[in-house]
């Protein structure tokens, strides 16, 4: 398949999610909802009670904000795009008139994952410039993060959500059920991950987690039980699971009967 | 030239059930072929097969010359079908939906999108949601999807459904334009039998999986059960008719209709000339006479053997969806 090709399926795929208008709307609510709610109440307490209640900005309150972002709303609205490209085609019926192109059915799987990176990516830049404007403007005379740690946080809630959507975007093909994709990942990200990170007696093993390896990379303290792990384990555990659904993912829609 | 579709043996198995029992056919090109059988005769998965949606289990097939599934890209490049009913986007207009598929078949396909709306009437409505249209619309925009290949064999499966009777005259047309006018194959899968007998040139019949029965339409609807050997006449005096007709070795049945007398040959049809000589020679006024032309329904109704049973719509439980 040429270049011209992938692009034009990609653009293809991208246009059918961003005009699937419940999913957008609900991954916005989740990604610029919270941040919002956030800093609606801190300005709140902070109007009510100054000497109790810091400025809604600053360093300490950006960090509050990217781990709502990058590590708990924001991949749930990455989820419900990654699980919408992944289950789009097959939900809506059409996908056995693309397949009755001609053409391949991994070509047609593949374009899903970018164009799901794409817009989940738009999602998150207006979550995080949402946060940015807030930890600025409402800093008052606290300190702010450094530009290195601005970038590293945008930086980082791409990666979070990144690797979320595509998860999800395998997960989705293999099931080729919106409702099984969505409950089986939301429940994975936030029931079974944390009460999985607790567990001692797991060891190491708990370094698989998806939002342990994820974590690693955050530029800022995110609190909660981290997992210690080298850099090179976080990739590898990145890795793996992005290869494994992936490939679970293409080699549903590649033997299904459509 | 090679015919657009060529299968021998085709088969397909779900379990112990014969969902397509070594099905051989072939489909000249430049016709409109009718694939007629009844719902749960096993014409859609037939149709998957051919289009690569499902793997078959035995047998072999080709499209446009193109053995399939190994060499489907080539063929289906050239092919646009539609199977069971269309289904779009919802949530995009008509020609963002035809504008994902261009995007899929390649660059050069964008610029079929106008005048594919425009061949099934859709120019004005392109830019409507989908969901937003009638089940007639949906399956036009359905044939204009098919159009962006530019297809030399266009296979529809139950293209009519849903469709009003102007609707259905108008896609009519429509198919009759696509093989005549541009020397498109149309390969038709139906249940209707009167959509076939008015639309194609020829047809297989099928059955529980199985071929029963092949060829031209006139053929097929004349080559019954004595189809071609019974005459009804218009006669002055049916009970003189009657007796004279029952003396002729060349009868070998006859009896009062509404409009007449009913004729069952021995022989052949060209005996009519004997026998309306016969009539006239014992004076007998032959106000008409001619050959009786079955209907491909009655030939369809014999070879599905499904004389005392009602055609329903309604789908046997063990057919795919």
């Amino acid at each position: 398949m040429n270049p011209t090709i992938a692009a034009q399926m990609i653009r293809a795929d991208f246009l059918k999610l961003r005009r699937k208008r419940g999913t957008l709307i609900w991954a916005l609510v989740l990604a610029l909802g919270p941040i919002v709610i956030y800093f609606a109440v801190s300005v709140i307490e902070h109007a009510s009670n100054p000497v109790r209640y810091g400025p809604a900005g600053g360093a300490q309150n950006f960090r509050d904000g990217l781990r709502v972002i990058a590590l708990f709303f924001g991949p749930l609205a990455a989820i419900l795009i990654g699980v919408e490209a992944g289950t789009g085609d097959v939900s809506a019926g059409v996908f056995r008139d693309l397949v009755v192109t001609g053409r391949s059915r991994l070509a047609l799987f593949a374009s899903r994952v970018p164009a799901a990176l794409a817009l989940c990516w738009i999602v998150m830049l207006a979550g995080y410039v949402l946060l940015a404007g807030g930890t600025f403007g409402f800093a008052s005379n606290l300190p702010t993060p450094s530009s290195t740690t601005m970038i590293d946080g945008f930086l980082f809630t791409f990666l979070g959500t990144g690797v979320l959507c595509v998860v999800a975007v395998g997960v989705a093909s293999l099931t080729t059920s919106k409702p099984a994709a969505i409950i089986a990942l939301i429940a994975w990200q936030v029931v079974a991950s944390p009460l999985i990170s607790r567990v001692g007696a797991l060891g190491s093993a708990r370094k698989g987690v998806l939002t342990q390896a994820i974590a690693h990379f955050s530029p800022v303290p995110v609190g909660g039980d981290i997992i210690v792990m080298s850099a090179a384990t976080a990739v590898i555990v990145l890795a793996v699971w992005i290869a494994l659904f992936l490939g679970l993912g293409a080699w549903r829609t590649r033997t299904m009967d459509s | 030239m090679e015919p657009a579709i060529e299968t021998h043996g085709l088969t397909k198995r779900f379990g112990d059930r014969v969902a397509v029992d070594a099905i051989d056919l072939r489909v000249p090109r430049g016709s409109a072929f009718g694939f007629l059988g009844p719902n749960g005769a096993g014409k859609t998965t037939m149709i998957r097969m051919l289009l690569g949606l499902t793997r078959s289990s035995a047998g072999t097939a080709s499209l446009l010359g193109y053995p399939v599934p190994a060499e489907r890209a080539i063929a289906l490049q050239r092919v646009g079908a539609i199977v069971e009913e269309p289904r779009f986007h919802p949530q995009l207009s008509g020609w963002e939906n035809l504008s994902i598929v261009a995007a899929v078949r390649g660059p050069e396909v964008r610029e079929r999108i106008a005048p594919a709306l425009a061949r099934v009437g859709l120019s004005d409505r392109g830019g409507d949601k989908v969901k937003k249209y009638s089940l007639g619309m949906r399956q036009r925009l359905g044939v204009a999807r098919c159009l962006l290949a530019d297809p030399q064999l266009l296979i529809l499966d139950e293209p009519t459904n849903g469709l009003d009777p102007g609707g259905i005259q108008e896609f009519r047309l429509m198919i009759r334009e696509l093989v005549e006018q541009e020397g498109r194959t149309v390969f038709l899968s139906s249940h209707l039998l009167d959509e076939v007998e008015k639309t194609c040139d020829s047809a297989a019949i099928v059955d529980r999986g199985k071929v029963v029965m092949q060829g031209p339409i006139a053929e097929l609807a004349g080559g019954g059960r004595g189809a071609a050997h019974e005459l009804d006449l218009g006669v002055d005096d049916t009970d003189l008719a009657l007796a004279t007709l029952a003396k002729l070795d060349l009868v070998r049945e006859a009896h009062r209709v509404e409009a007449g007398v009913r004729v069952l040959l021995a022989g052949k049809v060209e005996t009519a000339a004997a026998i309306n000589a016969a009539l006239v020679h014992a004076g007998v006024g032959v106000l008409r006479l001619e050959p009786v032309r079955h209907t491909l329904e009655q030939r369809f109704l014999e070879v599905t053997a499904r004389l005392d049973a009602p055609i329903t719509d309604e789908p046997r439980p063990e057919e795919p969806a």
